[in-house]
């Protein structure tokens, strides 16, 4: 791994490279401090609604394997086909055991009936809605990461977001410059702005004061740095086995996932003014042959489970969080193809040294029929936005009314005060 | 990498510079954001005859080649030359696409796809342990036969290379129909990673969103409907009514994922009026809807697996006769759904979007509405009426070039797409950008505005692309009259070797 000396030294290279890029500042002194407000946010988006009641196995529930016959995962037995047992109400997916020792660390956390207030069963209406803050509006609206990096920025020009894999997601989009970075190695390429006459002439092409030009010139700065910081990390020795699991990921899928983390990873820990991280992976709507203890969620949550491995490598400083999420659950009968339909409620998992873990948090009120939403989905039991007010409150430093403005017209939920270690 | 290459050793014997500044005087500056409408106000008619056409271009097409700029050129009537392309792209629907001899299995009669598809299932089921074989071949040679391990692979290539030729060789295909083949794709995406969608995405393509582009909604959305590449990729083709047997004797049932997004997708879109329970009974008027391996058109009704009984879809009642009315309720079904005046709202929408601006006026998006109902859904009179419309030809009504408008109006620029390196290059800008051909998975498609993909690294990685793409070939000099004199002049002061791909890298070809 580079010092910090090296990576100064890099920068100041690369500053003088890009003559018609904006001056390069020196990076912010970074403490290790506890800080309340000194934390990292990492957000992990499982599009197309995972199927908590998979991951977070409610096996003492009778009604759990009578759902699902064919896909319940089995209650433990301390075998390898079957979910490890957690408590005498939950346990994890086989697949998930690399999260095993977080939880018994107590840094891994789940809630299992969270989501959003809104009863859409549209995947995109959904995600819409997770990434704006704002339930039930379908509008235009920037998404509430950025408004965040907005409110985190000391300086208006620098990013202190960066998104790994997506063009451009909605929660990151917004007045604030974010920095976004594709999926996979291509992350890792100068391209063509290596060659210094190419670049020069680009940067010519773009040395307008029009937005276009504008944003050309701050993306060529962004990608200058991202992609030497990221070969020389990938360069370092014990980063090529690490870097070889992960090289066959498919664009979006949870396999790509692992490679994504370490980037994101990486690109935070060179430039401690990134505070906010976002990363996605799609291929969660299994609604035929999802399998159970193996299959083709199985296989997605093993790739998640390492993610969250590497995830956790790169953050655990004592405010920084990273959270699990995906815009609702699915039904808890399985339907006519062995697969699940869109659900409402779904099991969150946050994961970090201020989070209160080792235990689920919330209520649980089971699957017996007369206890479901519309009598075939788990409820909201805990707005995801009340969730995220605990994490932003403890470890971003936001007040109240900055998390208004984030999530408009949200309700502070108690039961969820334990959420957190003081 | 690039590496920088020789300067030209008699710089006084390069007329190609001249020209370019001979030009840079002349020119207009088109399209540097936000200053549109103040530049153009000051532009000569040349140079407003000069970015209609570019627009026109872009739009209906994925912009010039050197003999698309002389035909505008040369029009009289910019507007009634675009109407009549709503012709030929229609009369040209109407017939097969050209394919080359290597191409033609992705056309080929359904029967065969499912035959290649069930062969290679069957080789990789005998596989077992001893692992894959590495597939020798290069990516995209198809010479010769090939092992039935690597068919949906083959097919996926060539469903690529195909698509890239329909949008960039103008001679080939009509560039307003690959246009409006992307249009319809696009609004009912497949993905061509989900298994058994695969080898059926070409066929999905030149059948349902080919064929239909110009034809009524309610076919396009039958055709689509009844298609394996849809039917697979939605589950639709497992949806059975409960209860009923399946292949080893274990009973399956409903799934409701088809149903869910005709409805939120395809049709009424998510606020078109629509519940939980319309949902559900639709997916119980659809169920039986399969694939039929050995049919011509590659569907089949299961009638054991369709659900009696009375249903009810957004007030309309299906009565519980005889066995239910079997397939033709989901035939009613459909076409009562693709009339809807919400569907009309929902595709009105979509449609100026894509061609007009990402927030199109809500006047044009009204107007446009009403015609689909009147015209019942006629694609060509429907979109008389955008081409007749003030808000089409208004030139502040700008548009980002997505990263497939960007490729494909490169690849048409330079004439790239016959050859195989420049095709590869094409497909791995397109994954890296974040829009793989075929390659959204899940049913909405993909964006079309700037919110989306005018992003600052994402510009630099058009340069590559470019750089890459411009490195050898033709002169681009055509592209002089819509470019500003600062690009121009710009470029003219490159070797000559890097002024093609600093042209399609200029922030103008970045919009359409």
């Amino acid at each position: 791994m580079p010092t910090n000396d090296n990576a100064l030294q890099r920068r100041q290279f690369l500053g003088t490279l890009l003559a018609a890029g904006s001056a390069w500042a020196a990076p912010a002194a970074w403490a290790q401090s506890s800080n309340r407000s000194d934390g990292r946010l990492v957000v992990v988006f499982l599009r197309g609604a995972y199927d908590g009641l998979s991951a977070l196995v409610p096996y003492s529930d009778n009604q759990y394997a009578v759902l699902r016959p064919s896909i319940a995962i089995a209650a433990p037995d301390g075998t390898a086909q079957t979910a490890l047992r957690l408590d005498d109400t939950f346990a994890l997916h086989p697949a998930l055991a690399p999260l095993h020792p977080l939880w018994q660390q107590g840094v891994l956390a789940a809630i299992p009936a969270a989501g959003s207030p809104d009863p859409t069963r549209s995947h995109f209406d959904a995600q819409h809605h997770w990434e704006i803050g704002l339930p039930g509006h379908s509008g235009a609206r920037s998404g509430w990461l950025n408004t965040l990096a907005e409110m985190r920025a000391d300086n208006a020009s620098r990013s202190v977001a960066l998104g790994v894999g997506e063009a451009n997601p909605q929660i990151l989009s917004g007045a604030a410059p974010v920095q976004l970075v594709p999926r996979g190695k291509s992350a890792t390429k100068q391209g063509a702005l290596g060659d210094q006459r190419t670049r020069d002439a680009v940067m010519k092409l773009y040395a307008g004061q029009d937005s276009l030009s504008q944003a050309f010139r701050a993306g060529a700065q962004s990608r200058m740095e991202t992609a030497q910081i990221l070969s020389a990390e990938m360069a370092d020795p014990a980063m090529v086995g690490r870097e070889m699991a992960a090289a066959n990921n498919g664009a979006g899928s949870a396999q790509g996932l692992l490679l994504d983390a370490q980037h994101l990873g990486t690109l935070m820990r060179q430039d401690r003014r990134l505070r906010l991280g976002f990363l996605s992976a799609g291929g969660w709507d299994t609604h035929a042959n999802q399998g159970a203890a193996t299959g083709a969620l199985a296989n997605n949550l093993g790739n998640l489970a390492a993610a969250l491995v590497q995830l956790r490598r790169d953050f655990s400083q004592p405010n920084d969080v990273v959270v699990v999420c995906s815009e609702f659950g699915r039904t808890s009968a399985e339907n006519g193809t062995r697969g699940t339909d869109h659900g409402h409620g779904n099991a969150l998992w946050l994961m970090g040294n201020r989070i209160q873990g080792g235990r689920w948090h919330g209520q649980w009120s089971g699957l017996a029929q007369g206890n479901l939403h519309e009598a075939r989905d788990l409820p909201v039991h805990h707005d995801f936005r009340a969730v995220f007010a605990q994490v932003l409150r403890a470890t971003q430093g936001a007040s109240n009314t900055e998390i208004e403005r984030l999530f408009p017209g949200f309700a502070w939920d108690a039961a969820l005060d334990n959420l957190i270690r003081a | 990498m690039l590496q920088p290459l020789p300067l030209p050793t008699f710089p006084s014997l390069d007329v190609n510079r001249r020209k370019f500044l001979q030009y840079a005087g002349t020119s207009v500056t088109l399209l540097a954001a936000g200053q549109a409408n103040q530049v153009l106000a000051q532009a000569t008619p040349v140079q407003q005859a000069s970015a209609e056409q570019w627009r026109v271009l872009s739009r209906l097409g994925y912009g010039p080649n050197a003999a698309l700029a002389a035909q505008v050129r040369g029009t009289v009537s910019l507007r009634g030359w675009a109407l009549q392309q709503l012709d030929t792209a229609y009369r040209a629907s109407q017939t097969a696409p050209v394919l080359s001899e290597e191409l033609q299995d992705i056309n080929a009669p359904l029967p065969r796809i499912f035959e290649g598809e069930r062969l290679e299932r069957e080789a990789r089921a005998k596989l077992k342990s001893s692992g894959e074989p590495k597939d020798e071949r290069q990516r995209l040679d198809f010479s010769g036969p090939r092992e039935p391990l690597f068919f949906n692979r083959e097919m996926i290539e060539k469903t690529a290379v195909w698509r890239l030729q329909s949008c960039s060789q103008p001679e080939q295909e009509n560039p307003l129909l690959a246009r409006m083949t992307e249009f319809w794709f696009n609004h009912l995406n497949v993905y061509i990673n989900k298994g058994a969608v695969r080898p059926f995405v070409g066929h999905y393509l030149i059948n349902v969103a080919r064929a239909h582009a110009f034809g009524t909604f309610e076919d396009l959305l039958l055709a689509s409907a009844r298609h394996p590449a849809m039917l697979h990729y939605l589950d639709q083709a497992q949806s059975v009514a409960p209860g009923t047997g399946g292949a080893q004797g274990n009973r399956r049932g409903l799934n409701e994922n088809y149903a869910r997004e005709l409805l939120e997708l395809h049709t009424l879109g998510v606020d078109g009026g629509y519940t939980q329970t319309d949902v559900r009974e639709l997916a119980r008027v659809l169920t039986g809807w399969t694939v039929g391996p050995l049919m011509p058109s590659g569907f089949r009704f299961n009638l054991r697996g369709h659900e009696g009984g009375s249903k009810k879809v957004l007030g309309h009642t299906y009565p519980d006769g005889f066995l239910g009315m079997g397939e033709s309720e989901g035939e009613q079904a459909i076409r009562m759904l693709a009339h809807h005046p919400s569907t009309a709202r929902r595709l009105s929408l979509r449609l100026a979007q894509f061609f007009v601006a990402d927030h199109p006026p809500a006047e044009l998006v009204a107007r446009l509405s009403q015609r689909f109902m009147e015209v019942q859904g006629d694609i060509r009179l429907w979109m008389q009426t955008l081409l007749e419309s003030e808000a089409f030809w208004d030139p502040a009504n700008r548009l980002f070039k997505t990263p497939l408008d960007y490729a494909c109006s490169a690849l048409t620029a330079t004439g790239g797409a016959q050859e195989r390196r420049h095709l590869l290059l094409t497909i791995g800008f397109l994954s890296n950008a974040g829009q793989p051909l075929h390659g959204w998975q899940t049913p909405d498609g993909y964006k079309t505005d700037a919110a989306t993909w005018l992003a600052p690294e994402a510009l630099t990685r058009r340069t590559d692309f470019a750089l890459a793409l411009g490195k050898q070939g033709e002169n681009l000099d055509f592209l002089m009259p819509y470019l500003s004199p600062a690009t121009l002049q710009t470029v003219a002061a490159q070797r000559p070797a890097m002024r093609n791909g600093l042209l399609l890298a200029s922030p103008e070809f970045m919009y359409k």
